[in-house]
Formats: C-alpha cells, sequence, structure tokens
C-alpha cells in the first residue's frame, strides 16, 4: 500500500509544483516506487518542472473519464529509475476530477507504488481538496510571509476536517511544514518572518527549509528537479526534506545571515 | 493497604474517580435503528461527537444476545467511544469483555425521571443533574483555532486551551477565556450579556467585542499588545487591562 502524500498551500505560486517534483524525484532517488500527479487541471505545470511535456499523451482526467488506462497516461522519468509522472489536463474541465475516479485511480496506484505525491492546485476549493482528500500526510507549503502563512493555516483546518482520514475519525493526516523560499537576509532585515514566526503560528513539525535559490529557476527552466543538482543549496535542502520524510534525523541548515561579501569570497561564488 | 507497594521504582498509582460519563441508554438493539438516530443527532449537535467516551446501558432491552461488535461500530462511525456495557445477560457481558470493554452491573431502582429522560436531553453534557443547577454550559477547545475556523459556544463560556490564529473566530454567550495567543477575533456576551469579559495570555487580538461593542486591532494601546490581559465592558467602553 502507497502512502499518499499531499503537496499543498492554499496560497499559489509558493513552490508546492517545485516542491513536489523535488520531493518525487528524491523519494524515488532513494529507492521508493514513487508517482507524482498533477490536480492542477488547467495550469498543469508538474510536467514542465520534470521535464516531460513533450511526452504527454493522456492525462488524469483521461484516466477517470475511462478514455486511457492508467499506464498508458503514466510517463516514466528519463533520469530517474522508480519514478512515474501523471499529468494533468490542460484543457478539459475541472469538474471531470471527481473524488470517485481520483479514489479509483488511487486505489490502483496503491497497489503498485510506494509513494504517491499529490501536487495540489492553489486555493481552498474543489481542486485543492480533492488533491488532500485521500492523504495519508501532507507536505503545508508556506513561504515566510503574513499571506502565504494565514493559507497555511487555512489549509491545516482543511486538513483536520475535510478529509477521508477526518471523516472516518481515522488517525489524523500527518501534516509536515515546509517553510521555501527563505531568504536569510530579508528575515534579518525585516521584510520577512523568520523561521521562529512561522513555527509559532502553525504548530506543526518542520520538515524542511528551502532557501530562495537562483538554482530552482534553473532547474525548472531545464526541465530536471533541483535535487538532481546536489551541488545547490536548495538541491541538498530537498534532500534532507526527502531524509526527513523517511524518518531520518537530520539537522537544519541554510536558515543563517549569510554575509554576502566574505561568503563568495570564502567559497568562490557564494550561493548557487 | 497500600496499592503502591514498590516506592522506588512505581510506574503508576491508582486512584479512585468520579469522571462524568455519558450513558447512552439503549431502547432497540438494531443496529440500524441506532444508525439513523445517531446521523440526524450528529446534525445537530456536531460538538458533542468528539470521540466522546459513552457507556452504553442495556438495561432495557429484553435480549438475551446482541449484536454489540456492531452497535459499537455505529457509535464509532458517529465519534462515540463505547467505553463499557451497563447491564444485560451473561452472554453480552462475555462479549462486552471480548471487545475489550467493560462491565457494569445493572444500576438498580434508578429514579424515574432519570429513565424516562430521553437521549437528546442528556446530549449536551455528560453531568446532566449538574447541569441542570448551572444555567449554562460551557465549551472547552483543546488545539490551534485556526484560519477560517469559528469556534462557538452558544451558551455559557468558551475556554480556548491554545492559540487563536490571524483570521479565526472564537465566540461565546459568556466569557471567552484564551490560555494561549489570541490572535484572531473574539467575541464574548453575543447574545447581549455585558458581564462578559476576555481573558487571554497574548492580546494580539484583530477584533475584541463584548455585547455588541467592540475594538479592532487598530484601536487598541499598543503597550497592551503581547500582554496577558482581560476586557471588560464599562460605560460601553471596552477597557482592557494587564493581568501581568
Ligand atoms: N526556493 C526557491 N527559490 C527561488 N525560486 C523558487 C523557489 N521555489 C519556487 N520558486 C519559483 O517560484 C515560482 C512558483 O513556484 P511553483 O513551484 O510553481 O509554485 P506553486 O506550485 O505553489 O504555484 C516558480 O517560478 C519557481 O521557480
Ligand atoms: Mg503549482
Amino acid at each position: 500500500m502507497a502512502k499518499i502524500i499531499v503537496v499543498t498551500s492554499g496560497k499559489g505560486g509558493v513552490g508546492k509544483t517545485t516542491s513536489a517534483a523535488a520531493i518525487a524525484t528524491g523519494l524515488a532517488l532513494r529507492g521508493n516506487k514513487t508517482v507524482v500527479i498533477d490536480f492542477d487541471v488547467g495550469l498543469r505545470n508538474l510536467d514542465l518542472v520534470m521535464g516531460c511535456e513533450r511526452r504527454v499523451v493522456y492525462d488524469l482526467i483521461n484516466v477517470i473519464q475511462g478514455e486511457a488506462g492508467l499506464n498508458q497516461a503514466l510517463i516514466r522519468d528519463k533520469r530517474t529509475e522508480n519514478l512515474h509522472i501523471l499529468p494533468a489536463s490542460q484543457t478539459r474541465d475541472k469538474a471531470a476530477l471527481t473524488p470517485e475516479g481520483v479514489e479509483k485511480a488511487l486505489e490502483t496506484l496503491s497497489q503498485e507504488y510506494d509513494f504517491i505525491v499529490c501536487d495540489s492546485p492553489a486555493g481552498i476549493e474543489h481542486g485543492a481538496q480533492l488533491a488532500m482528500y485521500f492523504a495519508d500526510e501532507a507536505i503545508v507549503v508556506t513561504n515566510p510571509e503574513v499571506s502565504s502563512v494565514r493559507d497555511s493555516d487555512r489549509i491545516l483546518g482543511l486538513l483536520a476536517s475535510k478529509t477521508r482520514r477526518a471523516e472516518r475519525s481515522e488517525p489524523p493526516v500527518q501534516e509536515h511544514l515546509l517553510i521555501t523560499r527563505y531568504d536569510p537576509n530579508r528575515v534579518t532585515s525585516g521584510d520577512m518572518l523568520t523561521l521562529e514566526d512561522v513555527r509559532e503560528i502553525l504548530a506543526i513539525n518542520l520538515v524542511g527549509l528551502i532557501p530562495e535559490s537562483e538554482a530552482v529557476l534553473r532547474a525548472s527552466n531545464q526541465g530536471v528537479p533541483v535535487v538532481h543538482d546536489m551541488d545547490s543549496d536548495a538541491g541538498k535542502a530537498y534532500a534532507d526534506t526527502v531524509s526527513r520524510l523517511l524518518g531520518e534525523e537530520v539537522p537544519l541548515r541554510f536558515y543563517g545571515y549569510q554575509k554576502k561579501g566574505l561568503l563568495s569570497r570564502m567559497f568562490g561564488g557564494g550561493r548557487r | 493497604m497500600s496499592l503502591n507497594m514498590d516506592r522506588v521504582a512505581s510506574a503508576f498509582t491508582f486512584k479512585g474517580g468520579m469522571l462524568p460519563m455519558t450513558v447512552m441508554e439503549l431502547t432497540s438493539a438494531d443496529p440500524e435503528q441506532i444508525r439513523a438516530q445517531l446521523a440526524g443527532k450528529v446534525s445537530q449537535s456536531p460538538a458533542f461527537f468528539q470521540h466522546t467516551p459513552v457507556v452504553l446501558s442495556v438495561e432495557q432491552l429484553d435480549e438475551p444476545h446482541l449484536a454489540l461488535e456492531r452497535i459499537c461500530a455505529v457509535c464509532r462511525a458517529h465519534k462515540l467511544l463505547p467505553v463499557a456495557v451497563r447491564g444485560g445477560t451473561d452472554p453480552v457481558k462475555q462479549s462486552a469483555w471480548a471487545l475489550g470493554l467493560g462491565w457494569f452491573p445493572p444500576q438498580e431502582a434508578r429514579p424515574r425521571a432519570v429513565e424516562e429522560a430521553p437521549l437528546a436531553a442528556a446530549e449536551p453534557q455528560p453531568d446532566e443533574a449538574e447541569a441542570s443547577s448551572t444555567p449554562a454550559v460551557g465549551r472547552i477547545y483543546r488545539g490551534t483555532v485556526r484560519s477560517g475556523q469559528q469556534v462557538t459556544a452558544p451558551e455559557g463560556d468558551l475556554v480556548v486551551v491554545g492559540a487563536v490564529n490571524p483570521g479565526a473566530e472564537v465566540l461565546a454567550a459568556g466569557s471567552v477565556h484564551v490560555y494561549g495567543p489570541l490572535r484572531g477575533r473574539a467575541l464574548g456576551g453575543i447574545h447581549g450579556n455585558r458581564q462578559a469579559g476576555i481573558f487571554c495570555k497574548e492580546l494580539h487580538a484583530e477584533l475584541l467585542s463584548l455585547a455588541g461593542n467592540y475594538k479592532r486591532l487598530e484601536d487598541i494601546d499598543p503597550r497592551l499588545l503581547s500582554q496577558p490581559v482581560q476586557v471588560q465592558l464599562r460605560d460601553d467602553q471596552l477597557n482592557i487591562s494587564s493581568l501581568g
């Protein structure tokens, strides 16, 4: 039976898709059979970040409507063994995403995979609720700013009430906080909330801290999830996150103030 | 005699305790009928069904055998946790034990009033007897009240053991007590009770309101922020004072 992990946030543009791609890839690199599903119907971009946009034939909605089998829609990742992508539709109506259809697809995938990672659309409506409904664990992606924290808080309320686990009074969805686009220098200057501020308000376990990094932009332009770039700070931070998800204890890094000039001189280039 | 025999490495002590407990007096042994009635109750007062422990009383039933396992499953599906069975035949006792439930002997010569009290009357508060002498029944909420959530005590006080986050709202007919940071909106005396107050460990509230009179975050003296405070109504004005 696969573990179903939803990557969610409420707010858009905080790094859900980046994180879903990196974490799914990281899980697969560690030998877990993993599938990552794009629930963002209409705005699909997981396939871009995963670099498989030219190989999309069928999508999640085709599967749900019985127009294609799961095996026809699943795309095998070119770089990473054990990794598949189930893309979203760019053209179809969101309403085609039914709970029954999603449940059936997840059930079938559960037999085959160790992890199912669901990339949620933004918002708190139908699509986001459906992406989280069947989850065993949730990664709540949050930027260190007031509006993102507020939206994550909202999502945590939904995870506790609007999921299958909540409705069946099973053990609750396990919640993890993933702080992304963290810029220590902007935190020090007071433009951003501190790590402690965010943790105090959301009051859930921190699974990772991803620094603001050019490597992310480069990675998504190339369609290679950033965990493959193990020289980069973001790549390392996502790898740490995956380790923690797998139950390992890994110390936190990349949260300190960076004295730009000095570090650049010492390491010849500084943060990549 | 002391049950606490090993003083050096004692893992526990036994203590007598009287806990309030809801008794679910079954008048039907049919799990489906129980399910139907529970489903209706859940929609009327969802707050009651929060893994509430209940004792299943089967004293009024004549059946020598009960579908106890199915009845328990129906209860659990509606967030009631059966912890014990009261009354019934020996086979009922045996199956209670087999299901990991306790068994209590039937209560003899119980007062008629309680016997005839419909389930609905016993619902909101387990300690029915005390509840009738205390007019307003409050509510205790444990955990973080998150953005978009609303927690209400329609009668009596609301006690929140945890934080009330920005974008969350807590309301009470009586007073609001927050044992944690109050960052959202707090409204006391929502039916007009002017004696109601608001108390919190750390004031960051977006809005404070008592009996319809309110203060916004902007109107609050910044020196009071982050402080433990109490809020009372004085001459139609909210008066905030430090508790520290
Ligand atoms: N750690 C990071 N550093 C720099 N840019 C980032 C980081 N994480 C995400 N981004 C950028 O932010 C934008 C939104 O990210 P995306 O993952 O698509 O967010 P979402 O799926 O939540 O809408 C993208 O342009 C992405 O490259
Ligand atoms: Mg996205």
